[in-house]
C-alpha cells in the first residue's frame, strides 16, 4: 500500500512536471485524410525527434502539444507514405497522406490468404481502388488498361456496356479460353473481361497473380493469370456515409471520314461502276428511275447534282447522316454508401445507378448495382460474415453506320424510309427506330463465411457462396427491315434466355507459426463447385404486321425453339507452405489437384505443383551496410498450372438432329454427328465424336524478377523475366472429312510466352503542401505456336466476304494471329507492268493494285500470282506497350495524368480506302501509287495492301480536382470536385477516322467509335 | 493427452470429416450429357429406326448437297453455266477446269456426301439390331440405308474416283485413318448395296423425299450406264470393266423395270408441269422419282431451297407466264435472285430455237411492273432456266425440290442402253416430241444412236447435274468442252482431286 502511494505520487508529480512544461509549448491539432479525401482514424501523429505523439481519432483529427524544439509533424498509417510537414506555427494542420503502392508493409491479397508484400515470393502485381481513373466504365476490366506491367487490355470499341479482352502475359491457348481466372473476395467467378456486378468505387484493391507460384493455388483454372478483387469494407472505429457523382460528356474521339461531297460520291460511283463492266444502264447515276419493291427510286446524273443540267433544278438532297446518328450524349453515376464497424460488427453498404449513353443515337446501358458487406465477432475465436451483391443491367439499341450516300434523303416522298433497292438495309435512322434490341440481366451473388480460430496458430474458414443470374434479350426486326428479317422470311422475332447458378464450398485451414528465426504459414483445403448455364431462344418468323413486336411469338407464321444446359463440377484439393528463415530466406511451395466433370473418364484428376524462392537480399548486413536499398529482393519461382476452358460434354460421343420433309410434314431424325457453328463458309460443322483421354492444358512458368527499392521506398522499381510454355493444347483437332465429322477436342501442340514486365515508381516531392509522384510500366512478350500437331497452320476467325478468306492464322513458328495473304508493292501503271508481275484479265490493269509473284509450286517465283504466293504478311501482337503516370498536389489541388501506349502492332484495315482516300485514288491523270482505281467489281485479295502500323500513344486520363477539408464539425467532413478527361487525344499514324485500339486480332472493321470524354466528379463524405 | 489439445483434436476431426464427406461424394466427376442422345441411348426402339432414317435422308437437301453443292460442282464446268463474278476462287476453278486440292466447293461435297456415308452406315448397322419391330418397316428403313450409301458412293465415284469405301460406323478416332479403294471395289459395293434395297424396299410411294423399288432400280440402271458406256468409250480408269455389252443389258433391264414395271412414276406431258412443284408434290402421278425434298415452312436453308436465288438474276422481282408458249397462260411471281449461275451461251444457243426446253424452260424475258424485260445471253443479267423456281416462296424460302431421279432420266438411260432399237427409239423420240423437236434420224449406228442420247440428255436434263457425268462417261471432256466450246482444261477432267483436308488429316489416304 505504500508502495502504491509512492508509486502515484511519483506519477503525480511527473504529471504536474509535464503540465508546467506544456506552459511553454504550443498546441497543434489537425485531421488527417487519406487519398480518397476521407477521414483516416488511427493514424499515428508524432513531432520528429521528440516524445510527443498521438493517434488520430475516429473522425481523423489529433490534438498534441509539440514541445518547442519540435520542428517537424510526422504522420504515419499502414500502408500510406509517411508524411512529414514543417512546422511553421499555425494552430492547425489538414494531412493528406497518399497511399504507396510500395510499402513493404502493404498486404497482398493472394489466393487462400494475404501475404506482406515484402514476403511475397511470386510475381504478383497490386492496384488500389483508388488508383484507377475515374471515368464512365461499366465494367472495371477496362479501367485496369496500362494499369499493370504484363496485363494487356484490349477494348473493341466504346459501345456501351461491352467488356474488355484481358491478357495476362500474352495469349497462351489455341481454342480453350484466353482469359484469366476472375476472383472476387476469395470466389471464382469464371473468365475476366466483364466484371459489371462491381461498382469499380467499391472496390479495395486488384491484386493480379502472374506467374506459376502465385496462379497454381487456381490449378486447372491457373494458367492465363488470375485477377483477384477486393471490395471494401467497413473499418472499425468509424462510421460514415458518402456520396459521389459522375457526369459524363462524350464526343466523338475520331472524325469519321466520309464523303463530303454528293458529287464526288456519285463520280466515284459511277467511275467504279465502269470500271467495273457494268453496262450502261447499271451505272447509278445517270438520271434514272429504278425499280424499287413496287415503286421506283430516281437515281440523279451527276449534272443534275452539280446543277448544272438545263432541264432539272439542281438536286436537293444531301443528308448529314453524321448528324442525325451520332450526338454528345450525358452520362451518369451515382453511389452512395454508409461504411463503418465496431470491435465486433462491420459493415458496408454502397448502391450505384450508372447510366451510360452511347454517341449513336437510341443506344444506352443502364446498371443498378447494391451491396452489403458484414461482418460479425460471433464469440472471441468465431467471426461470421455474408456479402451481397444484387446487379441489374439494360442495355438498348445498336451501332449505326454513318457512311450512307448523301445524295438520298431519310425518307421518301410518302413518309416511310427511304430504300434504294428491296435488299437495302442500311438507313440507320430506319434501323434505329424500327428494331428492337434489349438486353436485361439481373444478378445476385452472396456468400457467407464463418472463420474460427482453433488455436492461436491455427483457423478455420469455411465458405458458401453462389452466383446467380439471369438474362433475358428482346428483339424484333420488323417486315423486310434488315437482312435478317428477310432471312426468316420477312420479319423476325425472339427473346433470348440465359441463366445460371453456381455454388461453391471453400474449406480451409491457415496454420501459421514462428519458431525462433523460422516462419511457417500453411494453408490446405478442400473446394467442390458446381455450374450450370441455361439457355433458351424463342423465334418467330414470318408475323402478319409489326404491331405486337416480339411480345406474342406464337402468332409467327414458323416458331423455332432451342435450348441448352451446360452444367459442370470442380473438385480440388489444395495447400501451400511458406517458409521464412531470419526473414530473408523465404521458400514457397503451393499444389492444387483438381477433378473436373468436363474431362474424359481417362484423365479425371490433375495435380499443379509449383515452388517459389526469394531472398531479401536487403535484410543481410552487407546490403545495410551499402546504405543505399530499402529494399532489395530476388524471386523465382516454378511451376505448372492448367486451362480447362472448353465447354462440357466433349469427351462424350454425342448425337446430331435434323429434321427432313417428308411429304406432309418435317419429320426429326437423329444419328451421329453433331452439327455446331457454323464454319466461315456458312457450313455447320459437324461434331461429336467423344474422346476419352481429354484433359487440361498444362503451362509451366518460369519467372524470376527482382524488387528493389531506395530512399525509404521513394523510388521502387520490379522488373520480371518469364518464360511459359503450354502444352497438351486444348486444340479442335480437324478430322478427316470422310469420317463424317470435322473436328474433335484433342490435347496437342504447344505455344510459347516469354517476357519483360518493369514497373517503376517515384515519389519526387513528398512535403507539407506539394507532392509529385511519377510511374509507369513496360510490357515486352514475345509469343510463338510451337506446335500444332499435323498442321502447320490453321486459319481461324471470320471469314472476310470482301477478300473471300479467313486473315488469321495460327502458324507454327509464328505468333498467334499472324495476318496471311499476299506480298503487294503499290499500284500498276501500265499494263505490261501489271503481265510482268503475273497478273492476268482485270488484275493486270494500270490502277490494280500490284500483288507480287514471290513462290510457285516448286518454292520459287513461277511467274503466276496464285495461291502459292500467300504468306506470313503481318503480326497484329505488339512489340511492347507501356503506361506513365503522374500525380501532382499542391495544397488542395491535385493534377494526374495518364498515358497509354502500343507499339508494332499491325493492324488490317478493312476500312483504309474511305472517302478521303478514294478522292486520292489512281485515275490517268493521277497515277497514284498508294491507292488503286475505282472498280467496282475488283477482287480484293487478302494481301499486306490492308496492313497498317497501329502503334499509339493515347493521353488516357487527365483529372484535375479540389479537396476541401473542413474542420468536422459540420455535416460534411469532405469534399472533393475534380474534372476527369478521358481519351482525350491519341497520336499515331493509324487511318484517322478510326481509333487504332480494335480488338485483340488486329482487325479494324469499324467498331462502335470509342468516344473522348469529360467528367466532371463530386466526393463528399457525411 | 491435455484437455487443449483433446480439444483441438476434435475440432480438426470434426472438420476432416465434414470435408471427407464433400468430397467423396463428388471424386468420380462423372458427366451425362443434357439435352443430347448418344449411342448409349439411341437405335431401341422402332421409332428410334424411323428417326434414324430421317436423319440419314436430311443431308441431301443441306446447302452443301443438293440445294446448292451439287449444281456448283457438277454444273459450272460444264457448258451449262458459268458463275458471277465475285463468285470465289472455288467457283471460278470448277468454271474453269482448273481444279486444285484446296478447291473449298469439292471439300465442301466431299464432307456432305461422307456425312451421308456415316449416316446411312448408322442405319445399315443398328436397325436390324432393334428389337421388337415389324419385319416390313424394319428391311424397308434397311433398304432405304443402303439406297442412300449406294447414292453417296455413286456420286463420289464419279467426282472423285477412288476414295475411301467407308462401311461401318465410326466409334473411336483410331478408326479415322482409311486408304482409297478401287474404284471397281467401290462400284462393287453400290451394286452390292442397291441389290439389297432392290430386295428389301417396296414399290409403293412411301412420301416425298423418300425412296422406294423405282427410285432404287434407276439408281442402280444408271450405275450400269455408267460403267458400260465407260468402258464403251474407254472412260480413264473404267478398264476393270469385263464388257460394256453386259452392263448395258443390266442398265436396260433396270431402267426397263422403272419404264414398264411400274406405275408410281410416269412421264409428264407438259414441261413446265415437270417443275411445277404443285404438281410434282402433290400430283398422284409425277416425274419425280426420288428429290431431295424441302419446304418453305421449314426453320433453315436445307429445309427450305435457295436454289431458285442461285439462278435468278439480281435485277428485280419477275413476273413470267407459267407456260411461256402461251400468252393466256397464268402470271406467276418468281421474285428475284442472286445471280449466282449465269447460263453459258454454249448451252443457250446449241437448243433448236423451238425447242421447248429452251422456250419453255428457259426464261429469257420477263416483266416487272408492266414493263418487259428481255435478258441477254452475253450481260450479267441472263436468261435462266426455271426448272428451280417457287412461285409461293416465302422470302428466300422455296418449296423447289432438287431432283436426282426423273423419269425423263431414266427413259433416257433406256434409249441409250437398248441402242438404235425400236425400243431405243420410241424413248428418246418420246422426249424429243415432248420438245418438239420431232423425231430422230432412224437410221443411227449404235454409236451415233447413242450419241444422239447423250445429245438429247444434255439438253433436257440440262442444269439438274448429269452433264458432267455425262461427258466423263463418254470420255469426251476434251471432244465437247475443248475442242467445241473452246474450254481450256488444266486439272480435274476425269476425276476431282481429293481435298486437301482429307489429305492432311487421313495418314492412310495416299
Amino acid at each position: 500500500m505504500k508502495n502504491f502511494i509512492a508509486c502515484c505520487s511519483t506519477v503525480l508529480i511527473l504529471c504536474l512536471h509535464v503540465l508546467s512544461a506544456s506552459a511553454q509549448q504550443k498546441k497543434i491539432s489537425g485531421r488527417v485524410f487519406d487519398d480518397q479525401s476521407k477521414p483516416l482514424p488511427g493514424a499515428s501523429v508524432s513531432i520528429k525527434d521528440t516524445k510527443a505523439g498521438t493517434a488520430t481519432d475516429a473522425d481523423g483529427r489529433f490534438t498534441l502539444n509539440a514541445p518547442p524544439e519540435g520542428k517537424v509533424l510526422v504522420v504515419t498509417y499502414l500502408g500510406m507514405l509517411k508524411k512529414e510537414i514543417v512546422l511553421d506555427g499555425q494552430a492547425s494542420y489538414t494531412v493528406n497522406l497518399q497511399a504507396s503502392p510500395n510499402s513493404l508493409n502493404n498486404v497482398v491479397i493472394v489466393g487462400y490468404g494475404a501475404v506482406k508484400k515484402s514476403d511475397v515470393t511470386g510475381s504478383v502485381a497490386t492496384l488500389k481502388g483508388s488508383e484507377l481513373n475515374k471515368t464512365t466504365a461499366s465494367s472495371v476490366d477496362q479501367l485496369l488498361q496500362g494499369k499493370v506491367a504484363g496485363v494487356q487490355v484490349t477494348t473493341g470499341g466504346g459501345q456501351p456496356g461491352s467488356g474488355a479482352t484481358i491478357r495476362i502475359r500474352g495469349a497462351s491457348s489455341l481454342n480453350g479460353s484466353k482469359d484469366p481466372l476472375l476472383v472476387v473476395d476469395g470466389y471464382p467467378w469464371g473468365d475476366a473481361g466483364n466484371l459489371k456486378q462491381i461498382n469499380p468505387d467499391d472496390i479495395e484493391s486488384i491484386e493480379v497473380l502472374k506467374d506459376a507460384s502465385s496462379a497454381a493455388i487456381y490449378g486447372s483454372r491457373g494458367a492465363n493469370g488470375v485477377i483477384v478483387v477486393t471490395t471494401r469494407k467497413g473499418r472499425t472505429g468509424q462510421s460514415r456515409i458518402s456520396f459521389s457523382t459522375l457526369e459524363t460528356i462524350s464526343f466523338r474521339a475520331n472524325k469519321p471520314d466520309i464523303w463530303q461531297d454528293p458529287v464526288d460520291d456519285a463520280t466515284y460511283s459511277n467511275e467504279a461502276a465502269i470500271t467495273g463492266g457494268a453496262i450502261p444502264a447499271d451505272v447509278p447515276y445517270i438520271g434514272i428511275y429504278r425499280p424499287v419493291g413496287d415503286g421506283f427510286v430516281y437515281f440523279p446524273s451527276i449534272a443534275e447534282l452539280r446543277g448544272l443540267d438545263p432541264n432539272k433544278p439542281k438536286w436537293p438532297t444531301n443528308t448529314d447522316w453524321v448528324k442525325l446518328v451520332y450526338r454528345n450524349p450525358l452520362s451518369q453515376n451515382y453511389t452512395l454508401t454508409a461504411d463503418g464497424g465496431s470491435e465486433k460488427t462491420k459493415y458496408a453498404i454502397s448502391g450505384n445507378y450508372y447510366k451510360e449513353q452511347g454517341t449513336v443515337i437510341k443506344n444506352n446501358y443502364e446498371k443498378y448495382t447494391s451491396r452489403l458487406n458484414l461482418d460479425q465477432k460471433l464469440t472471441k475465436a468465431i467471426t461470421a460474415g455474408a456479402n451481397v451483391i444484387l446487379a441489374y443491367t439494360k442495355n438498348n439499341g445498336q451501332q449505326l453506320g454513318v457512311s450512307r450516300s448523301r445524295i438520298f434523303p431519310v425518307y421518301d416522298s410518302t413518309g416511310n424510309y427511304f430504300r434504294t433497292s428491296a435488299t437495302d438495309f442500311g438507313n440507320p435512322i430506319a434501323l434505329a427506330n424500327q428494331l428492337l434490341n434489349t438486353t436485361k440481366t439481373v444478378d445476385i451473388l452472396g456468400n457467407v463465411y464463418v472463420n474460427a480460430k482453433i488455436t492461436d496458430w491455427l483457423s478455420f474458414r469455411t465458405s458458401l457462396n453462389s452466383k446467380f443470374g439471369n438474362s433475358v434479350q428482346d428483339q424484333y426486326d420488323p417486315k423486310n427491315s434488315t437482312q435478317r428479317a428477310l432471312d426468316n422470311k420477312g420479319s423476325y422475332g425472339s427473346i433470348g434466355n440465359s441463366n445460371y447458378s453456381d455454388l461453391l464450398t471453400e474449406n480451409y485451414f491457415t496454420a501459421t507459426k514462428k519458431f525462433g528465426e523460422h516462419d511457417i504459414t500453411a494453408v490446405a483445403g478442400y473446394s467442390y463447385q458446381k455450374t450450370s448455364n441455361r439457355f433458351s431462344t424463342l423465334v418467330g418468323q414470318n408475323f402478319v404486321n409489326d404491331v405486337l413486336q416480339n411480345e406474342n411469338l406464337s402468332t409467327a407464321g414458323t416458331m423455332l425453339i432451342s435450348n441448352d444446359l451446360q452444367r459442370y463440377g470442380l473438385s480440388s484439393w489444395y495447400g501451400r507452405g511458406n517458409y521464412a528463415f531470419k526473414d530473408r530466406y523465404l521458400i514457397t511451395f503451393t499444389g492444387r489437384a483438381d477433378g473436373s466433370t468436363k474431362f474424359g473418364s481417362n484423365n479425371k484428376w490433375a495435380f499443379f505443383p509449383s515452388g517459389a524462392i526469394a531472398w531479401k537480399m536487403s535484410e543481410e548486413d552487407f546490403i545495410k551496410d551499402l546504405g543505399v536499398f530499402s529494399e532489395l529482393k530476388l524471386r523465382g519461382s516454378y511451376g505448372l498450372t492448367g486451362n480447362q476452358g472448353i465447354s462440357p460434354y466433349q469427351t462424350l460421343d454425342r448425337y446430331g438432329s435434323n429434321k427432313y420433309y417428308t411429304g406432309t410434314t418435317f419429320q426429326t431424325g437423329f444419328g451421329p454427328g453433331l452439327a455446331g457453328d457454323n464454319d466461315e463458309q456458312g457450313r455447320t460443322i459437324v461434331e461429336g465424336l467423344g474422346n476419352n483421354s481429354l484433359k487440361w492444358e498444362t503451362t509451366r512458368s518460369l519467372d524470376v524478377g527482382v524488387d528493389v527499392g531506395f530512399f525509404d521506398q521513394r523510388l521502387t522499381l520490379t522488373a520480371d523475366y518469364y518464360i511459359k510454355r503450354t502444352n497438351d493444347l486444348l486444340r479442335l483437332k480437324t478430322i478427316a472429312p470422310s469420317a463424317g465429322f470435322d473436328r474433335q477436342w484433342i490435347n496437342d501442340g504447344e505455344v510459347e510466352n516469354r517476357g519483360v514486365e518493369l514497373g517503376i515508381n517515384a515519389e519526387i516531392i513528398n512535403s507539407k503542401d506539394l507532392n509529385w509522384s511519377v510511374g509507369g510500366n513496360f510490357t515486352l512478350n514475345r509469343n510463338k505456336v510451337l506446335a500444332m500437331g499435323e498442321s502447320n497452320q490453321v486459319f481461324i476467325g471470320s471469314l472476310y466476304e470482301s477478300v473471300r478468306q479467313q486473315i488469321s492464322t495460327y502458324t507454327v513458328g509464328q505468333p498467334m494471329f499472324s495476318f496471311y495473304g499476299y506480298k503487294t508493292a503499290g499500284i500498276i501503271q501500265t499494263l505490261d507492268e501489271g503481265i510482268a508481275a503475273g497478273l492476268t484479265g482485270v488484275d493486270a490493269q494500270p490502277g490494280e493494285i500490284k500483288y507480287l509473284d514471290i513462290s510457285g509450286p516448286s518454292g520459287k517465283p513461277d511467274g503466276v500470282v496464285d495461291s502459292y504466293d500467300r504468306t506470313i504478311i503481318g503480326n497484329p501482337n505488339p512489340d511492347f506497350f507501356y503506361s506513365f503516370n503522374t500525380n501532382l498536389k499542391y495544397k488542395q489541388f491535385d493534377l494526374s495524368l495518364q498515358l497509354y501506349g502500343v507499339k508494332g502492332d499491325d493492324l488490317w484495315d478493312f476500312q483504309k480506302m474511305t472517302p478521303s482516300r478514294w478522292m486520292q485514288r489512281w485515275t490517268l491523270d493521277n497515277p497514284s501509287k498508294e491507292y488503286p482505281r475505282a472498280n467496282a467489281t475488283r477482287g480484293y485479295r487478302a494481301s499486306d495492301f490492308y496492313i497498317t502500323d497501329g502503334s499509339f500513344l493515347r493521353i488516357q486520363n487527365v483529372t484535375v480536382g479540389y479537396n476541401l477539408k473542413t474542420s468536422g464539425t459540420q455535416a460534411v467532413q469532405s469534399l472533393r470536385i475534380f474534372l476527369s478527361g478521358n481519351n482525350l487525344y491519341t497520336f499515331t499514324k493509324f487511318n484517322k477516322g478510326f481509333d487504332p485500339e480494335v480488338g485483340e486480332s488486329g482487325i479494324n472493321s469499324g467498331a462502335y467509335p470509342r468516344p473522348r470524354s469529360v467528367s466532371l466528379g463530386l466526393n463528399i463524405i457525411f | 493427452m491435455t484437455t487443449m489439445k483433446k480439444k483441438f483434436f476434435i475440432k480438426c476431426t470434426a472438420v476432416a470429416l465434414v470435408l471427407v464427406m464433400a468430397g467423396s461424394s463428388c471424386s468420380k466427376m462423372k458427366e451425362d450429357p443434357y439435352g443430347m442422345i448418344n449411342s448409349k441411348t439411341f437405335y431401341k426402339t422402332a421409332d428410334d429406326a424411323r428417326a434414324a432414317i430421317i436423319y440419314a435422308y436430311s443431308i441431301l437437301p443441306e446447302v452443301g448437297y443438293y440445294s446448292r453443292g451439287y449444281y456448283i460442282v457438277t454444273e459450272l464446268p460444264t457448258e451449262n453455266l458459268t458463275q458471277k463474278g465475285d463468285a470465289g476462287v472455288g467457283n471460278l476453278e470448277l468454271d474453269e477446269l482448273r481444279t486444285t486440292s484446296t478447291n473449298s466447293d469439292l471439300d465442301n461435297i466431299w464432307t456432305y456426301m461422307y456425312r451421308g456415308v456415316a449416316r446411312a452406315n448408322a442405319v445399315i448397322a443398328n436397325v436390324p439390331n432393334i428389337p421388337g419391330m415389324v419385319e416390313s418397316e424394319r428391311n424397308q428403313i434397311t433398304g432405304e440405308g443402303y439406297f442412300l450409301r449406294a447414292l453417296h458412293f455413286f456420286n463420289l465415284v464419279r467426282m472423285f474416283g477412288e476414295v475411301p469405301l467407308r462401311t461401318s460406323t465410326i466409334e473411336d478416332a483410331s478408326q479415322i485413318p482409311m486408304a482409297k479403294s478401287p474404284i471397281k471395289d467401290i462400284y462393287d459395293q453400290i451394286i452390292s448395296d442397291l441389290q439389297k434395297a432392290d430386295e428389301l424396299l417396296t414399290t409403293e410411294r412411301i412420301s416425298e423425299g423418300r425412296a422406294n423399288r423405282p427410285a432404287v432400280e434407276g439408281l442402280l440402271a444408271k450405275v450400269y450406264l455408267h460403267l458400260a458406256s465407260s468402258k464403251a468409250y474407254n472412260s480413264p480408269g473404267y478398264d476393270f470393266v469385263a464388257s460394256a455389252d453386259d452392263y448395258y443389258a443390266q442398265a436396260k433391264l433396270y431402267a426397263g423395270k422403272v419404264i414398264n414395271g411400274q406405275s408410281t412414276f410416269n412421264f409428264t406431258e407438259s414441261l413446265p408441269d415437270i417443275f411445277a412443284i404443285d404438281v410434282y408434290k402433290k400430283a398422284a402421278v409425277t416425274e419425280h422419282i426420288f428429290d431431295a425434298a424441302v419446304d418453305r415452312s421449314g426453320d433453315r436453308e436445307g429445309s427450305f431451297s435457295k436454289l431458285p436465288n442461285m439462278f435468278l438474276p439480281a435485277d428485280r422481282p419477275m413476273t413470267i407466264l407459267y407456260n411461256q408458249l402461251d400468252p393466256s397462260s397464268a402470271q406467276i411471281n418468281i421474285g428475284q435472285g442472286w445471280g449466282h449461275f449465269r447460263t453459258e451461251n454454249a448451252v443457250y444457243s446449241s437448243y433448236n430455237d423451238v425447242d421447248r426446253r429452251k422456250t419453255q424452260l428457259i426464261v429469257s424475258s420477263y416483266t416487272n411492273g408492266g414493263i418487259t424485260y428481255q435478258l441477254d445471253i452475253t450481260s450479267s443479267s441472263r436468261p435462266f432456266t426455271r426448272k428451280f423456281i417457287d412461285p409461293d416462296r416465302i422470302g428466300d424460302a422455296s418449296s423447289a425440290n432438287s431432283p436426282i431421279i426423273r423419269y425423263s432420266d431414266i427413259l433416257l438411260v433406256y434409249a441409250e442402253a437398248c441402242g438404235p432399237t425400236t425400243d431405243g427409239y420410241a424413248a428418246v423420240n418420246k422426249i424429243r416430241n415432248r420438245a418438239a423437236i420431232g423425231d430422230l434420224n432412224p437410221s443411227l449406228d449404235v454409236t451415233s444412236f447413242r450419241n444422239a442420247v447423250i445429245q438429247e440428255r444434255a439438253w433436257e436434263l440440262a442444269f439438274e447435274g448429269n452433264r458432267l457425268f455425262d461427258l466423263r462417261r463418254t470420255n469426251s471432256m476434251e471432244a465437247v468442252l475443248v475442242k467445241k466450246y473452246g474450254k481450256t482444261i488444266t486439272s480435274g477432267a476425269y476425276f476431282f482431286p481429293i481435298p486437301q483436308r482429307e489429305l492432311d488429316t487421313n495418314p492412310l489416304i495416299k
